[in-house]
């Protein structure tokens, strides 16, 4: 045996036992098989958790579901819940498809509603109602807008990693609640708690829930047309494959990387206004609770599309909302209520992962893809 | 053959009614209680949780049955006014909420249900807004904090005799969630007690802006160990200024459940209020179609303020004899908390102090508070059931402010 055969031996021998390839040429059909089989993946899986803590699975789901849309009250709430979440979606797309990381969105729906909340403690009196809600929905959106911007302007001028700047940017924000919540803006001393907002700055209800429902579904076809059938999208779409291409075609990728975190921003202002104004009617420091991260797995399961965006954010709030009665009725402590949640969107992801990608098992004698 | 089923299948219904009608001798009523947290806090969230079955119990001998319909973990804006309307809807004739930040939601819902009742536990809206239909309720526990301040200030009493510590060392340590007049009360309560037995005692208090954050309480606790305190207690949620004294090796005393098994070795006694009355005073008014109290505050002589069992193998001797004693005397009346001969505020003793603030500044306006000598806290009908003693007495130093 001659060294180079052994070398050769010994790499076959480190071989793994897989390999992934990228697929191509998967058909929608199949692409919507393998997703409805992940589907029921988690489901079973989920069932099975609820089975080892010692609940009947039937009914766990079916407090799940009646929790969430089994009243009329319910579905409101539910739908309160995916506003928030489908509308901060839509907000970090275009960063996304740039490939410029804003998990800031927490910190920007924040900033919004400290902006929409500024006109609604001082001009609720003097000001008509839909002047003021205008004026908060503008100030909210330009506060979120400009919180975004400042990552943008350092990642622009001095290369900064926006992925830990936009983090950072939300425990500052939050801190700045906290201490409007305690200081200027409290109500009653000690209380911690800013006084609920005049009817005048309350956003107002169709069917039943504040209209930041049509706003959001607005926003989807909005930006379904603004990353596909502009030049703004175009321009994004291309730095997001390369930035290097872009700067050939003669683009100012500075001036797009701070115009589409801007507007990304200003989004989520608009949330953070809809948030505090229609559903909370005060600012509170948790007035994102999490949805600017949670936005972020909308996204990404929806790969970047407004439209599955919006069964994505309903099918989280419904879990969100039915863990709710799972924990009132079951016992279920909400850890658990997490963990199913979890289960879903693991199961969601590796469906994403499974129909871009095949697995090839490695044959110990030819290593050849197996189909 | 078809009426020979639906003949069996009237039977059957029938005699499945009569079972229904069979076991529950009374009538059920349907409670809500919306939790700021759950139980697995082990202590604010699970001290309401268990009033819910002792209350139960109690409700079942006078042959009420109560179905309760308990929601966690909403601390505050629309999730909690949802779940107001949502037990409203199912049904609830009252629904109590658990926490102090709950209220605004609370009575956003309570107007569109008049035949609902809310309670906001521990806060203070119901005597001021046009509603029947809302409440507030509290306890003394400031009682039960002058109590558990009695058992402290014999330890330290105890150091001081042995030679552990000098008399100006009893210096106690008091972990607050804010500088807000619950919190203020019960600290005040609680030097008050343990100066009664330990004349040299000061205090130290440390706010640290939240009602439960672990971390920030055992880095509070920590603090005031390092500045020389050798008692610890506490207005907040969690069991880490316990376990933090015991790792410093001082002492602790707890607030809303027995924290000896957290800290065998520092944890004396903790002082928690019972929920039960109350609840049994809501829930059967109720079911007997009577309107109850707007307010409600009650202590140590009705039951709602109880102390946990002390910890023998620490407090110093005779603690037991003297804690029964207290209790006996400020359950007779005999002994007041807040006697404002036992405390000054600037070197001046106290002769007048506002309780309530009825034009909506935050500033109390209204209602004096000090008569005969005494500063009456959570006193209703006249006054209110929360807190309202915000004065900064002698001998308490604040290490930090409000938030």
């Amino acid at each position: 045996m001659t060294a180079s055969q052994t070398k050769a031996s010994n790499r076959r021998k480190r071989e793994p036992l897989f390999h992934l390839a990228k697929r191509t040429d998967i058909n929608p059909k199949r692409a919507w098989m393998v997703r409805g089989i992940s589907f029921l993946a988690a489901i079973v899986i989920g069932g099975l958790i609820f089975l080892i803590i010692g609940n009947n699975p039937f009914s766990a789901y079916g407090y799940i579901v009646s929790g969430a849309l089994g009243k009329k009250v319910a579905i409101r709430q539910t739908v309160k819940f995916a506003i928030p979440l489908l509308g901060t979606a839509l907000a970090i797309a275009p960063c996304f498809k740039m490939r410029f990381w804003n998990i800031g969105a927490e910190g920007q729906i924040t900033a919004g509603a400290i902006g929409a909340t500024f006109f609604a403690l001082n001009y609720a009196n003097t000001m008509p109602k839909p002047l003021l809600l205008l004026v908060m929905a503008v100030g909210g959106a330009l506060c979120g807008g400009i919180w975004a911007l400042i990552p943008a302007v350092f990642k622009a001028k001095w290369g900064t990693n926006e992925t830990l700047f936009t983090l950072m940017m939300n425990y500052i924000v939050i801190g700045l609640v906290k201490y409007l919540q305690g200081g200027p803006w409290e109500g009653k001393p000690g209380s911690q708690i800013i006084p609920d907002f005049s009817q005048n700055a309350v956003l107002p209800k169709v069917f039943g829930v504040h209209c930041g429902w049509i706003i959001v579904l607005l926003l989807v076809i909005f930006i379904y047309v603004y990353m596909n059938y502009t030049k703004h999208g175009y321009e994004i779409a291309v730095i997001g494959d390369s930035v290097n291409t872009a700067r050939y075609a003669g683009m100012d990728v500075a001036l797009i990387t701070m115009r589409t975190m801007f507007m990304s921003g200003a989004i989520c202002g608009l949330v953070g206004f809809m948030v505090c104004s229609g559903a909370n009617m005060t600012l509170y420091h948790s007035v994102a609770d999490g949805v600017g991260f949670t936005a972020i797995t909308v996204a990404w399961l929806a790969q970047l599309n407004p439209f599955a965006m919006m069964a994505i954010s309903l099918l989280l709030a419904i879990l969100d909302k039915g863990a709710g009665d799972l924990q009132t009725y079951m016992k279920v402590p909400t850890s658990i209520a997490d963990i199913i949640t979890g289960i879903f969107l693991f199961c969601m992801l590796a469906s994403e992962f499974f129909i871009n990608y095949r697995i090839i098992i490695n044959h110990e004698s030819s290593g050849e893809a197996s189909k | 053959m078809k009426k020979l089923i639906c003949a069996l299948l009237a039977v059957v219904m029938l005699a499945a009614l009569c079972a229904c009608g069979g076991s529950g001798s009374g009538e059920t009523i349907k409670v809500g209680l919306i939790c700021i947290g759950d139980e697995n806090d082990q202590g604010y969230t699970y001290n309401f949780v268990r009033a819910t079955e002792t209350a139960s119990a109690e409700l079942k001998k006078q042959g009420i049955n109560v179905e309760w319909i308990i929601k966690y973990n909403l601390i505050e804006g629309d999730p909690v006014a949802v779940a107001n309307e949502e037990l409203a809807e199912e049904g609830c004739a009252v629904i109590f909420n658990n926490s102090y930040g709950q209220e605004p939601a609370m009575l956003r819902v309570a107007p569109n249900y008049p035949n609902v009742q809310f309670v906001g536990c521990t806060n203070e809206g119901s005597w001021k807004d046009d509603l029947d239909n809302t409440h507030n309720a509290f306890a003394h526990i400031y009682e039960g904090r002058y109590v558990a301040g009695v058992a402290a200030g014999m330890k330290l009493q105890q150091m001081i005799d042995e030679g552990t510590i000098t008399a100006d060392g009893a210096i106690i340590g008091y972990v607050g969630a804010y500088s807000f007049a619950e919190v203020v009360s019960g600290y005040t309560a609680y030097y008050l007690g343990a100066k009664s037995v330990c004349p040299s005692v000061t205090m130290k208090v440390q706010f640290v802006g939240s009602w439960s954050d672990a971390t920030l309480e055992a880095n509070a606790a920590q603090a005031l160990i390092d500045q020389g305190c050798v008692m610890i207690s506490q207005h907040s949620d969690n069991t880490t200024p316990a376990t933090t004294a015991e790792k410093a090796g001082v002492f602790h005393t707890g607030y809303n459940a027995d924290m000896i098994s957290a800290a065998p070795k520092a944890s004396i006694i903790s002082t928690r209020i019972d929920w039960t009355n109350y609840f049994v005073y809501a829930i059967s008014s109720v079911a007997a179609g009577k309107n109850f109290d707007a307010d409600y505050s009650h202590g140590m002589k009705d039951g709602d303020v109880v102390m946990t069992d002390l910890n023998k193998d620490i407090a110093a001797p005779g603690t037991q004899e003297k804690l029964d004693e207290v209790i006996k005397a400020i359950s007779d009346g005999s002994l007041n908390v807040f006697d404002t001969s036992k405390f000054t505020v600037g070197g001046q003793s106290v002769t007048t102090a506002l309780a309530i603030d009825t034009d909506g500044d935050f500033v109390p306006d209204q209602g004096e508070a000090v008569w005969d000598g005494v500063f009456h806290e959570s006193e209703y009908p006249g006054l209110m059931s929360a807190p309202y003693f915000n004065l900064a007495i002698d001998g308490i130093t604040r290490l930090n402010e409000a938030y």
